[in-house]
């Protein structure tokens, strides 16, 4: 008898403590959280993905799968229910311009892109332009591998209407072709990679209050627009799982419960100081200020190592910020494209070489 | 003395559980209403006003660049010409990538209706999902191509055609659903790995019957392109087999809608010699003299046949076969 009251007194104390934390937990949180992501979606919602806004017609036939995305206003109206002018105002047609308009408060993202003269050149500037239109905030630097600035490109970056600095320096042939060991290649790009990073140096005083985030972008591979918006907030470096190297699916820093990168997820020497591709980093430009000194290795960088000569200068492995859902998305593809089989032209060229392509 | 101890004690558990539920439904009722919590949301309240009035800058900006542009002789975006580029897809470790890009392409173009069929017995999801999060305007086809018709792992690409009943497919859909309208149209074949320009799209739009450009990267040459003379087609520079009909690439030209639709039967067939697809297909809708010539009277390169490597998978295959792949869990 004395048992079951003792256990009844038990649950009796337990049960409204239980019932006040956890309900007082929720509450405490979902009003923080709400608030972060109502501005984050605004910005989202505001230039990525516009036409999800646009007026459409809507079309239920039985093949299914047809029509335009209409749910996704409904999460801004979740979050921002106060504010119900601001959802009723973005509700626009997708306006065609390009690119974005500059906002004040967005920080700028400098991309780098080392580039070089092959027949597929103009092809994947092109579709990297495409994509970086719908970028807001995007500042692109082109560095060619060439002695002066080419006309293709120059005329390309012009007609594209971004935001753009255009830099050229050439790797030095010999740098190029030799292959011994003793004094093994420049991995391509290094050069064009540094003196983006010196421009940036000398254009921008580390005492300034503009925001800028440094970003890497190889003009072969494959970016999701919501990769740009994750970067953003980059306050040192962030990474994320990049896809297609390493022979891997996908490579991916290892990332602990508490949020912080622990490791890497690679077959190819995951022992590197910073076991990740070009891709899955960026930099806040603030702190590629502050350390002026450090830049990409040129002579001596083992395979896979171009990366980490540059991180390790600049940050430790505690300090690096995973995104992409704390490193579980692929949103950057390390493509490549495919060198064109050209034997038709033969060797005097058939085709007219005044046709740029 | 110890009645006495168990008395106080069995008071102070009914104070103790008295204070508890007060205290629990004071809680509660806070939780109905707005809280006054302004110390915790004023740095992000700051931060949200500041972006409210950007937004409201923006449109205005958007506003007076709209009212300038009314004055001007554009059409409305309603009349313009809809273009529906109809790609065959299946899956592959490239696919998402490809989309992905090719969706970024398509966004900046104005009525486009993309029509993607997979290769495949249902709809995936992965498609599915990069669709509906793309905002294009989108039809989600499939039809599974048959057996003896599909490359095999180790067949070179070019030994049997590829894309033929999706392409087939597309066009079925087409001429289902557009059947009774008069609306002006475009009808493009885009495949999911080439490299499209913006321009191309706009110098498509006005395609009376059938119209032509150059393509580059393709035939083993930098560059295939009709000749034109007079303003008028006359023959193709291809370094290939030169004598096809139509010796273009699939993405080297575009069909008007009112063709497509007037011309029930014309389709793609799949058992053509190899090269002779396309033409297959033209053969049926237009004469040479008939095609109409587009990029500056075809000495522009405003779309290239790309194609993207496959991914070397050395290291996930031994991984695999060790029971330490990569988690499938994560979409490519």
């Amino acid at each position: 008898m004395p048992k079951r009251r003792d256990i009844l007194a038990i649950v009796l104390i337990v049960l409204p403590w239980t019932l006040l934390i956890t309900v007082w937990h929720q509450s405490a949180l979902a009003p923080l959280l709400a608030i972060r992501k109502a501005c984050h979606h605004l910005v989202k919602e505001i230039f990525i993905i516009p036409e999800r806004f646009a007026v459409h017609h809507h079309r239920l036939s039985d093949e299914g799968g047809e029509g335009k995305r209409e749910a996704g206003g409904q999460d801004s109206k979740e979050y921002c229910a106060s504010d119900k002018d601001i959802v009723e105002v973005v509700r626009t047609e997708y306006v065609y311009t390009r690119p974005p308009p500059w906002s004040d408060v967005l920080p700028t993202i400098h991309i780098i892109t080392p580039t070089y003269s092959r027949p597929v050149q103009k092809a994947e500037l092109t579709r990297l332009a495409n994509t970086f239109l719908h970028v807001p905030n995007l500042h692109w630097i082109l560095v060619e591998d060439s002695q002066r600035r080419t006309p293709l490109v120059t005329r390309l970056l012009r007609e594209t209407g971004l935001n753009y600095t255009h830099l050229n320096v050439e790797t030095p042939r010999n740098y190029k072709l030799r292959g011994d060991t003793r004094d093994p290649r420049i991995p391509r790009g290094t050069m064009q990679r540094n003196l983006a990073l010196r421009w940036l140096r000398e254009t921008f005083n580390p005492n300034s209050s503009q925001a800028g985030i440094v970003y890497f972008a190889d003009d072969d591979n494959t970016y999701s627009l919501e990769l740009f918006e994750e970067m953003r907030s980059t306050r040192k470096v962030s990474v994320w799982p990049v896809a297609f190297v390493g022979g891997l699916r996908y490579e991916s820093p290892k990332v602990n419960a508490a949020g912080k990168v622990y490791g890497w997820k690679t077959v190819f020497d995951p022992h590197r100081p910073f076991a990740i591709d070009m891709a899955g980093f960026a930099i806040n430009l603030r702190l590629i200020l502050f350390k002026p000194q450090a830049y990409f290795k040129l002579r001596g960088v083992k395979g896979g190592y171009q990366e980490s000569s540059l991180l390790r200068e600049l940050v430790t492995l505690n300090d690096l910020e995973p995104k992409a859902a704390n490193c579980t998305k692929i949103l950057v593809w390390h493509t490549r494209t495919e060198k064109p089989v050209l034997v038709n032209e033969g060797k005097k060229g058939f085709t007219d070489p005044n046709i740029e392509i | 003395m110890a009645t006495r101890m168990k008395l106080k004690l069995k008071t102070v558990f009914v104070l103790y559980f008295m204070v508890s539920l007060m205290g629990l439904v004071y809680a509660l009722m806070q939780l109905g209403q707005r809280c006054d919590c302004s110390e915790h949301d004023l740095p992000k309240d700051r931060a949200i006003s500041r972006l409210r009035d950007e937004l409201y800058r923006l449109q205005a900006q958007i506003r007076k660049l709209e009212a300038t542009k009314q004055p001007q002789n554009q059409p409305p975006k309603s009349s313009l010409p809809t273009i529906f580029v109809i790609t065959p897809t299946y899956s592959r470790l490239v696919q998402k990538a490809e989309l992905t890009r090719l969706s970024q392409t398509f966004l900046h173009v104005p009525q486009l209706h993309w029509i993607v069929v997979e290769d495949s017995p249902r709809r995936t999801p992965l498609v599915a999902e990069l669709l509906r999060t793309s905002g294009v305007t989108f039809t989600h086809l499939y039809v599974p191509t048959a057996k003896e018709r599909k490359l095999q792992e180790g067949d070179p690409s070019w030994l049997k055609p590829r894309g033929v009943e999706q392409r087939n497919e597309g066009l079925r859909w087409l001429r289902e659903d557009r059947r009774d309208q008069n609306q002006q149209g475009v009808v493009y074949f885009a495949d999911d790995d080439n490299t499209y320009s913006l321009q191309l799209f706009e110098e498509m739009r006005n395609t009376q019957r059938v119209s032509v450009w150059p393509v580059g990267l393709v035939g083993g040459m930098k560059y295939e392109s009709p000749v034109v003379e007079g303003g008028k087609v006359v023959r193709f520079h291809t370094g290939w087999r030169p004598n096809r009909p139509f010796p273009m690439d699939m993405s080297g030209f575009a069909v008007s809608l009112r063709l497509v639709l007037a011309e029930p039967k014309a389709c793609f067939d799949g058992e053509a010699p190899m090269g002779f697809l396309e033409s297959s297909f033209l053969k049926g809708l237009v004469t040479l003299d008939e095609l109409e010539p587009k990029a500056d009277n075809c000495s522009k390169v405003l779309v290239w046949h790309t194609r993207t490597e496959k991914p070397k998978m050395k290291r996930e295959d031994a991984m695999q076969s060790q029971g330490l792949g990569s988690d499938p869990a994560v979409q490519v």
